[in-house]
C-alpha cells in the first residue's frame, strides 16, 4: 500500500492505494466520482478520459500512483454552477444518446477548444478519434463541437 | 383507432425537436449506470473456456476458495443441479444447455466457474488459483465443418448440428418459374459482427436471506422475458425477483441475453452476506457477449427480360453457434423483408440454424434484415446489370407502388404504407445522381476508381413474437404489447412509468412531448421514471426495449393511460363548473369552458379533489389521479406456417453512397453519403436523426470494418478493440438526410420504426458502391467487410470480395 495525494477537481483526495490499482478505478471508487467510465480493457475507447494537469488523458491506462500530486478534472468538476457552454452544446445538438460516450467526448471536446478555439471539422473530428460513440455515428457530436466554439466566439465578441 | 386530432390537444411538442430531458444529467456525468450504483457489494468474476469444445472432467476450486477475500464461489455443474436448462425458443430438435457450462464446454469464453470476493482485484486472483481439467474434443467452427457427415456433434442427444431445418412457400412458384425469362443465381456470405454497446454488460445480485427472495440491477434490454427466464431457470415464483433496469448505455439487441449470468449470479449471492456485482470486461463482451451470426445465403431470382422480378428462392445457412435460447430466430425473421421493397409475388426459403463452437449469438441491431436487404440490394444490381439496366431503373420497375399499400408479402407481412419510388427519386436528386455517373466516367480516366451504390431498405418495427415459432407450435408469446401508469400531482404535474426501458433512445423526452400535447401543457411539467423496477412498473413478458417498438405499442400504452387521466380530469371538471364535458376544453393547465374562458379549473384544482377534498368528487367517480393502460398492436396475426406477420409497423429509407477505392491500398473512402428515410411521423426529429445516422454508422461498420474472426482451432482472434475494429470519427462521409412522413395507419400517432434502418439498408449501399467503382477489374462483391486486404487481393487475383 502507497500513499497519494491527489487534487481533483479542486478538492484534495489522499488515500492508501494499491499499487496495481488503475486511476480509473481510484477516480470511480475510491473518490466516487463515477462519471468517468469504463467501455474497452485497451484504452481504445475514450470513455474513461479525463484532464490531467489540463490534458485529456485515458485513465484506465494510468495506475493511482502516477496520480500522486497530479491535478485532475473529471466531468464532474468541469463546471462550477450551471453548465460549461461544451455540456450546453452537446444537449442543443442532439449529441447524446445513451449518455456513456458523453463525459470523455466532453473533455476531448474542451481540450481541443482550449488549444484551438475555433477548429474546422477535420480538426474536430481528429481530436475525438480516441472517443468511440457507439450510439451516435458522430456527426451531432462533431456539430455540437463547432457550435460551442460559435459560443465561445459569440461570448469573446460581447465583451467590451 | 382514436384520430390524432382526438389524442393531441395542442401541436406545440409532437413533430419538433424538443432538447432532450435526459441530457443534463448525461452532460454532467450524473447518468446512474449499473456499476456507478451507490450499493455496497462483493465483486463477481468469472472463469472461462479456453477450449472451444471439450469435456469438462474435473473441477478443483479449493485454492482459489482458500484465498483471503475471496467469499465464494459456484461452478458449472452445480448450476445445472440448481437450475432448470436454457429453453430453446426456434429450434426444433433436442439440445440441453445450462446457463453455465456443466459437462462441456461449447465455445471459448463459456462461463464455468464464477468467484465472489471482497474486491475485483481478489477475485482475479482467484481465477489463476482454480483447475479445470478438460479434455478436449475437435472444435466445428464454421458451418461448413457443421454440416461434414462425420462432423463431431455439440448437441449428441440431437444426432446432428443442424437444430432447425424448414422449408416455407409462399404463392405460386410454378407459375412464376415458368414465366421468367432468366432465372439468376449467387452465393453471398455473411460475417460476424456486433453493434457492441460501449457500456459493456453490468449485473448486481442480491438475496435477501429472511424471505430466499432476489433484487437484481441489471442493464437488461428486455426486462419482461428476463425475469421469466431468470425464475424459471432458478425455480421461484416471480414475486421473489425484484428486477430494476437503471441507466444504460446502449443495447442495439445486445443486452437481450443477460439473465443466463443473472441466473448463477443470484445462486452466487445466495452463498454471501452482500449483493454481488458483476462487470463485464471488452473482452469478455467480444468473446461471448453475443454476435450477429455469420451466415450462407444461396439465392435465386426468376426474372422477364424487362427487369421483373416474379420470384425469389433463399437457402439461409446461419452459424448460431452455441447458445439453444436464440438459436433459429435469425431465418424466420428474415421474413419481415424476405421480398425488400418489392412486389415479387412467390418465394420460396430453405432455412437452417446451425449450431458450432463459436460464441453466443442474439438479435444484434436489425436481426436478419442487414443480412436481407443486403443480399436483395445486391442481387438487383447484378440482374439490371445483366439485362443492361440502370440500377434506379430496376428498382422502379419493381417496387410496391404507394396505391398498393397496404401490401402484403406473399408471406403475409403487411407492408401498411411508404412511397418507395419517391423515396428513390429524392435521394437520386439529392445524391446528384445524373451528375456522378458522368464525373465516375471522367475520373476513371484519371485512374480513380469511383462507385455509385443504391440501396432500398425495409425497417420493421414492433416484433409479432409468436412468429418463430411457425415451427414449435403454440408459441409462449405472441403479439406485441407494453404497458404504462401515467399520473398527475397535487400541482397538476405529470409522472409517466413505462414497461420498456431506454437504452439512449430519448423515451423520457419523446413520452413527454406526446403527454404534453395530450394535456395541453408544457414538457416541461412531465417528468418519467426510466429506471424500470418490475415491483411498481407496469409490466408485461413482452416489456422492454428491442424490435422498435417504442413508437407503436410503447407510446401507444402511455396514450391510453394519459387519455384514461384526461377523461376522468374532464369528468372531475364538469361536475365543479356545472358544465357538460363537451362544452369543456384543455388549455394551458386548465380545463375551461369553450365559450367563456373565465370559467376555468386549473389542474391543481382537480387534483385537489381527487386527493384531498375527495366528498366533493362527482357520484362515481374514485379518488386519485393515477391510470394504468395496456396497448397492444392490433394487427399481430396468430403464428401460422401459411400466412404470418413477423413484424408490424414497415419504415423505408433510401441508402445512395459515392466511393472512391484506391486500387493500391484497397482503402474505400466515401465521398458522399444520402439517406432517405421514412418512420413515418416524427414525434422528435433532432432524435430522428441521430438514431438514423448512428444507426447508419453500425451498418458501415459492419460493410468495411468490423468482423469477428476465428481461427480453425475455433479460437475468436479479435478480442478487443484493436483488433475489432469500430468505426471512429474521421474516415466517415457527412450524412446528408431527407425524410418522407408516410404516416402508419395502424399505430395511435402514424409512426413507425426509427433505431434500426441504417444498420440495414447501408450495407449495400457501399458494396453496391464498392462493386461499381471495381467494375473496370469485373470484381463482384459477394461478402464483407470490403477490407483493404480483400479489395487488394480480389483485383489482383480473384475478382471477387
Ligand atoms: S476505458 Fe479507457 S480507453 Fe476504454
Ligand atoms: S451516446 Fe452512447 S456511446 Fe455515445
Amino acid at each position: 500500500m502507497h500513499k497519494i495525494k491527489v487534487r481533483i477537481n479542486g478538492k484534495d483526495f489522499e488515500h492508501e492505494v494499491e499499487p496495481r490499482l488503475l486511476l480509473v478505478h481510484y477516480i470511480r471508487e475510491k473518490a466516487r466520482l463515477t462519471g468517468t467510465h469504463v467501455g474497452c480493457d485497451t484504452g481504445n475507447c475514450g470513455a474513461c478520459t479525463v484532464l490531467f494537469n489540463g490534458d485529456p488523458v485515458k485513465s484506465c491506462m494510468m495506475i493511482a500512483l502516477q496520480a500522486n500530486g497530479a491535478q485532475i478534472t473529471t466531468i464532474e468538476g468541469l463546471a462550477g454552477n450551471g453548465l460549461h457552454p461544451v455540456q450546453e452544446a452537446f444537449s442543443e445538438r442532439f449529441a447524446v444518446q445513451c449518455g456513456y460516450c458523453t463525459p470523455g467526448m466532453i473533455l476531448s471536446a474542451c481540450s481541443l477548444l482550449q488549444s484551438n478555439p475555433q477548429p474546422n471539422e477535420a480538426e474536430i473530428r481528429e481530436a475525438i478519434e480516441g472517443n468511440l460513440c457507439m450510439c451516435t455515428g458522430y456527426q451531432q457530436i462533431v456539430d455540437a463541437i463547432a457550435h460551442a466554439a460559435q459560443k465561445a466566439k459569440g461570448l469573446e465578441r460581447r465583451k467590451p | 383507432m382514436m384520430k390524432l386530432e382526438e389524442i393531441l390537444v395542442t401541436r406545440n411538442s409532437v413533430g419538433k425537436p424538443v432538447q432532450r430531458k435526459e441530457d443534463v444529467k448525461f452532460v454532467m456525468g450524473k447518468g446512474a449506470y449499473v456499476d456507478d450504483l451507490d450499493i455496497d457489494c462483493h465483486h463477481a468474476v468469472i472463469l472461462r473456456s479456453p477450449f472451444p469444445h471439450a469435456r469438462i472432467l474435473k473441477i478443483d476450486t479449493s485454492k482459489a476458495e482458500a484465498l483471503d477475500g475471496v467469499l465464494a464461489v459456484v461452478t458449472g455443474p452445480e448450476v445445472a443441479q440448481q437450475t432448470k436448462p436454457v429453453p430453446p425458443r426456434a429450434i426444433t430438435k433436442p439440445a440441453r444447455q445450462y446457463v453455465m457450462a456443466a459437462e462441456k464446454v461449447r465455445y471459448v469464453g463459456e462461463p464455468v466457474v464464477a468467484v465472489a470476493a471482497r474486491d475485483r482485484y481478489i477475485a482475479e486472483d482467484a481465477l489463476e488459483l482454480i483447475h479445470v481439467e478438460y479434455e478436449p474434443l475437435p472444435p466445428v467452427v464454421e458451418i461448413d465443418d457443421a454440416l461434414r457427415d462425420d462432423a463431431p456433434l455439440i448437441f449428441e442427444e440431437a444426432g446432428s448440428n443442424v437444430l432447425l431445418h424448414d422449408r416455407l412457400e409462399h404463392g405460386n412458384l410454378e407459375d412464376a418459374y415458368k414465366e421468367a425469362d432468366l432465372i439468376i443465381k449467387e452465393q453471398f456470405r455473411m460475417h460476424r459482427y456486433s453493434s457492441t454497446p460501449l457500456e459493456p454488460w453490468a449485473i448486481i445480485a442480491g438475496h435477501e436471506k429472511a424471505d430466499d427472495s432476489f433484487v437484481v440491477w441489471a442493464n437488461d434490454q428486455q426486462p419482461g422475458r428476463s425475469t421469466v427466464n431468470v425464475c424459471n431457470a432458478l425455480g421461484i415464483s416471480h414475486y421473489r425477483l425484484r428486477f430494476i433496469v437503471p441507466d444504460s448505455g446502449g443495447g442495439f439487441g445486445i443486452k437481450l441475453a443477460l439473465w443466463p449470468y443473472i441466473v448463477f449470479l443470484c445462486l452466487l449471492a445466495r452463498k454471501v452476506d452482500k449483493p454481488v456485482k458483476w462487470i463485464q470486461t471488452r473482452t469478455e463482451h467480444l468473446l461471448a457477449g453475443t454476435h450477429a451470426p455469420d451466415a450462407h445465403v444461396e439465392v435465386e431470382l426468376a426474372v422477364k427480360k424487362d427487369g421483373k422480378i416474379l420470384a425469389l428462392s433463399m437457402k439461409d445457412i446461419e452459424n448460431d453457434g452455441s447458445f439453444v435460447h436464440t438459436s433459429g430466430i435469425y431465418g424466420l425473421i428474415k421474413f419481415a423483408t424476405l421480398v425488400g421493397c418489392y412486389d415479387i409475388r412467390a418465394t420460396r426459403a430453405e432455412l437452417m440454424s446451425v449450431v458450432t463452437n463459436k460464441g453466443p449469438t442474439v438479435q444484434n441491431r436489425g436481426v436478419g434484415k442487414p443480412t436481407m436487404i443486403f443480399v436483395i440490394e445486391r442481387m438487383v444490381d447484378i440482374v439490371a446489370k445483366k439485362l443492361g439496366l440502370d440500377p434506379s431503373e430496376i428498382r422502379f420497375r419493381n417496387f410496391v407502388r404507394p396505391e398498393q399499400m397496404p401490401y402484403t408479402t406473399p408471406s403475409g407481412e403487411i407492408y401498411e404504407s411508404g412511397n418507395y419510388p419517391e423515396c428513390l427519386r429524392k435521394a437520386l436528386d439529392l445524391i446528384h445522381y445524373e451528375d456522378w455517373k458522368k464525373q465516375k466516367e471522367e475520373r476513371k480516366k484519371q485512374g480513380r476508381y469511383t462507385g455509385i451504390g443504391i440501396s432500398a431498405g425495409i425497417e420493421p418495427g414492433t416484433s409479432n413474437l409468436g412468429y418463430y415459432y411457425t415451427s414449435r407450435g403454440v408459441p409462449e408469446y405472441m403479439g406485441n404489447a407494453e404497458g404504462a401508469i401515467v399520473g398527475m400531482d397535487y400541482d397538476g404535474n405529470v409522472n409517466v412509468l413505462l414497461g420498456s426501458v431506454d437504452t439512449g433512445q430519448g423515451h423520457v423526452t419523446t413520452t413527454a412531448q406526446v403527454v404534453a400535447d395530450m394535456l395541453g401543457i408544457s414538457p416541461d411539467r412531465v417528468s418519467m421514471n426510466t429506471q424500470l423496477d418490475s415491483l411498481i412498473s407496469p409490466f408485461l413478458g413482452h416489456s422492454g426495449a428491442y424490435s422498435n417498438k417504442f413508437n407503436d405499442v410503447d407510446l401507444g400504452a402511455v396514450i391510453m393511460a394519459t387519455k384514461k387521466l384526461r377523461d376522468k380530469m374532464f369528468r372531475i371538471a364538469s361536475h365543479m363548473l356545472g358544465l357538460p364535458e363537451g362544452e369543456l376544453r384543455l388549455k394551458d393547465g386548465k380545463i375551461s369552458a369553450v365559450k367563456d374562458e373565465a370559467k376555468a379549473v386549473p389542474f391543481s384544482e382537480i387534483a385537489s379533489l381527487a386527493y384531498k377534498k375527495i366528498l366533493l368528487l362527482p357520484e362515481g367517480v374514485e379518488p386519485g389521479l393515477k391510470e394504468i393502460a395496456y396497448y397492444k398492436n392490433p394487427v399481430a396475426k396468430l403464428p401460422s406456417k401459411t400466412d404470418f406477420n413477423v413484424q408490424l409497423t414497415h419504415s423505408n429509407s433510401v441508402h445512395a453512397a459515392v466511393v472512391e477505392v484506391d486500387a493500391e491500398s484497397g482503402a474505400v473512402q466515401f465521398l458522399k453519403y444520402v439517406i432517405v428515410h421514412d418512420c413515418g411521423n416524427q414525434i422528435n426529429p433532432g432524435i430522428v436523426e441521430g438514431m438514423v445516422i448512428g444507426s447508419t454508422v453500425h451498418g458501415i461498420g459492419a460493410a468495411l470494418y468490423e468482423e469477428f474472426v476465428y481461427n480453425e482451432d475455433g479460437q475468436l482472434l479479435s478480442t478487443t478493440f484493436m483488433d475489432y475494429l469500430k468505426p471512429l470519427s474521421i474516415g466517415l462521409p457527412r450524412f446528408e438526410l431527407a425524410h418522407m412522413e408516410s404516416p402508419c395507419p395502424y399505430t395511435l400517432l402514424g409512426t413507425k420504426a426509427v433505431g434500426e434502418g441504417g444498420a440495414i439498408g447501408s450495407l449495400a449501399a457501399v458494396a453496391n458502391a464498392v462493386e461499381d467503382a471495381l467494375s473496370p477489374f469485373g470484381v463482384r462483391v459477394r461478402s464483407l467487410p470490403i477490407t483493404p486486404e480483400k479489395v487488394v487481393r480480389a483485383i489482383r487475383e480473384t475478382r471477387e470480395i
